[in-house]
């Protein structure tokens, strides 16, 4: 067979065999990693590398400082951070977090209480654990001499302890920088949300950040980055790794750091803010505001859960973010929401999800079967061509075209429809892989959470199963060999391919599956049926 | 160039890709194939690439189907290569009821490079 095949087809069928191999390896030899404890490794590296390589800059973003200067600024900096200025001196409780400030001001850490936020021990997940700065609410003076100053002189704070019960608390931090007064008065309300409010006893140039992003859920699947929601609405997403250097953003709407399910952003909706864009030594993308004494930042740090954004302000719901197929993927989302609202299985949910699609498409659907219909007296006249044809592929298929067009009755779906689906797919990817909302959800028995993979690869193995049975009552006339060998596979690729993604995405997929075949073999019956009335 | 490699994309789309939806195009020659042809003969290449998207915007249950060859616009006396022996004919130029068009019908019984 391969004798007889041109280069290009062997070029062709060597990438295809050499990823089976290379995916089948994969799948029976690597140890196998759960999503969480990966995450965890990848943190770890991070943080190895991190110390190794660069201790992060403390500068003020806009301040071109000698790069000299700057360096000296950092390895002076990095030790005095170490000692004691990174200890907890404030810690706020509320009904569904804890945040802890440290003697510089900042948030140093945010644990989330609610039950799907805890691990498999029932540890409460923390949303940052890399000592990487800026932390949020972290101020730098553009003057360089001040600014080492406030990273060596610890802020006091005026109460060490504070409880949310229903209503917001008021927390003071205040630092004297040799008569130099820095005053930081942080509202917290109980849904995530802060209120920020910096006032100096002088008029000095600062910035401050709302943090580097979570690092609690980075997959190579999402996008963890910054990004910032310009004065127009345009969304402008710096992945990690991708930051060009200082990028400037005048009255900005929001200016978020985010992973796959946890933010942290300031936003103004009215005002706007004056955002920079800055990179660190792994290119990734670290924001700043330019900050105004006594102006109110308001900022946000925990889970993009629809719900709790919703609650604070529409508009910060576009945190939650789709990529390139939003327009799709922003609806499509709404809907899972609304039909959540009725069904409260997560699970079901997807599968109504599908099923809704399936209606709104069944319109078309419904076009074909009554050509199929029309087809019934037809078919003495298709059984002449095909017989007439036979060995002829290309002839038969142009004959029986003709016969259609006479009769007005079409069988196939068409090309459009098809590549409709694709960009529906891409969009349900995103949903799915984005809702935190599927985050511990379960849908039935071994499926305790749709946001990872099937532990015991249920769900995959039935997905290529359901597509081996589609092809299987879906008539087919291949002209080439090859072609066919390799559609008869395709099911086994897809598992494969299928076996890491998600739970709740294989779930889609398996659904749309089924109510394919069902549509088929509905269609097969109307065609027997044909033939019998003959 | 730009002619051979969009060709090329199809060819390997037409080998792979259409498996995942396959034998869904309503008309003859099927959607990949009409732009093959367009690229190949269509002298205005933006004009292929228009026609081509139309004719995938027609695939659907909406229009009937069936047989469409590609229309051009093209001036043969000009377009057309004399050889000195006997060639094979790739596409014939049938004429439109519309002056200066010609409908393209790729000659499926070549034996020559498809």
């Amino acid at each position: 067979m391969i004798d007889n095949m041109s280069t290009q087809m062997r070029v062709i069928v060597a990438t295809v065999l050499s990823l089976i191999v290379f995916i089948g390896y994969d799948y029976l030899f690597m140890p196998k990693v759960s999503p969480r404890t990966f995450d965890a490794n990848s943190s770890t590296q991070v943080t190895g590398r991190d110390a190794v390589s660069s201790t992060p800059s403390t500068a003020a973003p806009a301040a071109p400082a000698a790069d000299a200067s700057q360096h000296i600024e950092k390895r002076e900096a990095a030790p005095v951070s170490e000692g004691g200025l990174e200890r907890v001196i404030a810690t706020v409780e509320t009904s569904n977090m804890t945040m802890e400030f440290d003697a510089l001001g900042r948030i140093s850490q945010v644990y989330l209480k609610d039950r799907q936020y805890r691990d498999e021990e029932g540890e409460e997940l923390k949303l940052f654990n890399t000592p990487k700065i800026p932390k949020p609410l972290e101020i730098r003076f553009s003057d360089p001499a001040l600014n080492e100053l406030a990273f060596k002189t610890p802020y006091t704070v005026s109460v060490s302890s504070v409880e949310l019960n229903g209503s917001k608390k008021r927390l003071t931090f205040r630092q004297d920088l040799d008569g130099f007064i820095v005053e930081k008065e942080i509202d917290i309300f109980p849904d995530h949300h802060y209120e920020a409010t910096v006032r100096l006893s002088e008029p000095r140039p600062f910035y401050i950040s709302p943090g580097v992003r979570p690092d609690l859920r980075v997959d190579g699947y999402t996008v963890h980055g910054a990004m910032v929601e310009e004065a127009d609405g345009t969304l402008t997403i710096i992945e990690d790794g991708d930051a060009k250097g200082t990028e400037a953003f005048r009255k900005a709407r929001i200016a978020v750091a985010f992973d796959r399910y946890y933010a942290t952003a300031f936003y103004d909706f009215d005002k706007g803010l004056n955002v920079v864009v800055n990179k660190d030594a792994e290119e990734n993308p670290v924001l700043f505001i330019n900050g105004e004494s006594g102006r109110v930042i308001h900022g946000y740090i925990g889970p993009k859960e629809h719900k709790i954004l919703q609650a604070i302000h529409p508009e910060l719901t576009k945190i939650i973010e789709f990529g390139w197929f939003t327009f799709i993927a922003a609806p499509m989302f709404k809907v899972l929401l609304w039909l959540h609202g009725y069904i409260p299985n997560w699970g079901w949910t997807i599968v109504a999800l599908t099923f809704l699609i399936r209606i709104i498409l069944y319109p078309l659907t419904y076009k074909g079967m009554v050509s199929m219909y029309k087809l019934k007296e037809l078919a003495p006249k298709i059984k002449e061509i095909q017989a007439k044809y036979k060995g002829d592929p290309q002839k038969m298929n142009a004959h029986m075209m003709e016969l259609y067009k006479k009769h007005k009755a079409n069988p196939l779906g068409g090309c459009l429809p098809m590549l409709l689906q694709i960009p529906v797919f891409f969009a349900i990817y995103r949903v799915l892989l984005n809702a935190i909302e599927l985050k511990g959800a379960e849908w039935i028995l071994w499926i305790d959470d749709l946001s990872v993979m099937d532990p015991y690869y249920v769900l995959p193995i039935l997905m290529g199963a359901s597509m081996w049975a589609h092809q299987m009552v879906t008539p087919n006339n291949f002209t080439d060999p090859m072609q066919e060998k390799i559609f008869k596979w395709l099911p086994v690729i897809f598992t494969f391919f299928f076996v890491t993604f998600p739970a709740g995405l294989v779930l889609y997929w398996l659904t749309n599956n089924i109510f394919s075949i069902a549509q088929q073999l509905l269609i097969n019956k109307m065609l027997e049926k044909n033939k019998k009335a003959e | 160039m730009i002619r051979s490699v969009l060709s090329g994309f199809l060819k390997v789309y037409q080998r792979f890709f259409t498996l995942l939806g396959y034998g869904s195009c309503r008309y003859y020659p099927t959607c990949s194939e009409y732009a093959k042809w367009q690229l190949e003969t269509n002298p205005n290449l933006f004009k292929a690439l228009f026609m081509s998207i139309l004719r995938i915007l027609r695939c659907n249950q909406l229009f009937v189907g069936g047989i469409d060859y590609p229309k051009i616009s093209a001036n043969p006396s000009k377009d057309a290569r004399f050889c000195d022996r006997p060639c094979t004919v790739r596409y014939w130029y049938v004429p439109d009821s519309r002056k200066k068009r010609w409908n393209v019908i790729k000659n499926i019984f070549s034996k020559g490079r498809s």
